[in-house]
């Protein structure tokens, strides 16, 4: 059985009508204490995580939704092993001259380091028990992890995007899968930027030559097609 | 050896470079995208900006195998068989009113070997220099970029082409995963929209630049024109 489509831009997704809970997957990136909270990475460069933090509740209720009704939740979060031993030396480079060293400490623990507090998934949208969670080295969830294994095993096509930042890990995420041919929808609300312009980018992008990376829709339009 | 790129950092990172170490990535500089009877054109986008900088893409081309930098052309173009087309890429063309692989005025729209898939005549390719197709935005997905790249120990990759928010950043992005230490050249760079290409250089930007470093051609001029000490 599938859902009604979402009334989302520029096309009604997905584009062939086909999804339910067991072809389609959440994917939450990267909600992270680095990215959201004060005293994360982001927050330590400067940036500013007002803007960040607004996803977290449009997420909120899709989650909650789609977890409630069985669809598969991937979350993913970007992070270093703790011996950074894959950790691309111009990555650490550029993060030391912008003040925000990754490995350093700072008052979240090592910055964008797995295991260390900041690294961590925020409370209001922790994976339940059996969620998968990816741990990625980059910005992309495809990239040296296990991410499309975990969407082949369980017959994934189509992928709904939530999280932060969409001009960053979503958006990479989003096109990587996108050339892979996965349906995709980006949810223009659960996902946010340290900039409005870069987020409204991303949006522009995505949805222009009829939809080159996928399809934009809100969370209550999301919610709109799981309610009928 | 080569002194720095003057860019949003000084490129590459890590100090003077060897032009064995680097190659100049000339992204899908197709007749399809620049030439406005390609498919680009054909769905109602604006090609003037593609095509106004392939000057820009000429002079960096020439200054890259004056340097002795190998360079690598892609492509976006599917088998003539279009096994290697996603259903929804194809929905969504076919939504346009011009197929993938339908007949426009450049033959069968983004597909190898049809005059839409050959570079843009100024911009020709030397013999030997290899033409990547790949099947999506990114050069890393479903071709043999990364190979080509590695078997010759490329790590510093010089970006141009088209278009900035489609093919030039997904390959940027890809690449800087991979730990390849990026340049992106502003003015040899485009898109149909001008906006879309000022938006997307300056969240390439963030944070100091967190996809690699950014310069204009002639910032790569000065570089390549000052030759240092190993």
């Amino acid at each position: 059985m599938n859902l009604p489509t979402i009334d989302a831009r520029p096309y009604a997704w997905p584009f062939d009508g086909r999804w339910s809970p067991r072809d389609t997957a959440l994917v939450v990136i990267d909600m992270q204490t680095d990215f959201l909270k004060a005293g994360g990475y982001c927050d330590q460069m400067g940036l500013d995580i007002g803007l960040t933090a607004s996803a977290i509740e449009p997420t909120v209720r899709v989650l909650a939704r789609m977890r409630a009704l069985g669809f598969t939740i991937v979350h993913t979060r970007e992070g270093h092993r703790a011996d950074l031993s894959d950790l691309h030396d111009n990555k650490r480079w550029r993060s030391a001259r912008i003040g925000a060293e990754i490995g350093c400490a700072g008052p979240c623990g090592r910055l964008l380091t797995r295991g260390e507090p900041g690294w961590d998934i925020v409370p209001e949208v922790y994976p339940s028990p059996g969620e998968p969670i990816v741990d990625k080295p980059g910005k992309g969830s495809f990239h040296a992890t296990d991410f499309e294994l975990i969407l082949k095993q369980r017959g994934i096509r189509n992928l709904i995007f939530a999280g932060v930042t969409s001009d960053c890990c979503v958006h990479t995420t989003m096109t990587n899968a996108n050339d892979r041919g996965y349906e995709c929808l980006m949810l223009a609300d659960g996902s946010a930027a340290l900039e409005t312009r870069n987020h409204d980018m991303i949006v522009a992008i995505t949805t222009k030559l009829g939809g080159q990376f996928g399809a934009v829709a809100t969370a209550d339009e999301v919610l709109a097609a799981l309610d009928d | 050896m080569f002194a720095q790129v003057a860019g949003i950092y000084p490129w590459p990172y890590d100090g003077t470079w060897a032009p064995e170490s680097a190659a100049l990535v000339v992204v899908d500089m197709q007749r399809d995208f620049v030439d406005p009877t390609g498919w680009l054109g054909q769905i109602g986008a604006d090609t003037a900006p593609l095509s106004g900088i392939v000057p820009a893409v000429a002079e960096l081309i020439a200054l890259a195998r004056a340097a002795g930098i190998f360079i690598v052309y892609t492509v976006e173009a599917h088998r003539p068989d279009l096994s290697d087309l996603p259903a929804n890429k194809r929905w969504r063309a076919e939504r346009l009113g011009h197929p993938i692989g339908a007949q426009g005025p450049l033959g069968r729209h983004l597909v190898q070997g049809e005059a839409g898939a050959a570079i843009v005549p100024t911009l020709a390719p030397s013999a030997g220099a290899p033409v990547v197709a790949k099947p999506g935005k990114s050069a890393f997905l479903g071709s043999d970029f990364d190979q080509i790249l590695r078997r010759r120990g490329i790590r510093n990759l010089i970006l141009a082409g088209v278009t900035t928010d489609g093919a030039v950043q997904c390959t940027l992005r890809d690449a800087n995963d991979r730990g390849y230490e990026c340049l992106i050249v502003t003015d040899a760079t485009a898109s149909d929209s001008l906006s879309h290409h000022d938006d997307q250089i300056h969240t390439l930007a963030l944070a100091g630049g967190h996809y690699g470093s950014i310069a204009r051609l002639a910032d790569l001029r000065v570089a390549l024109a000052s030759k240092v000490a190993a």
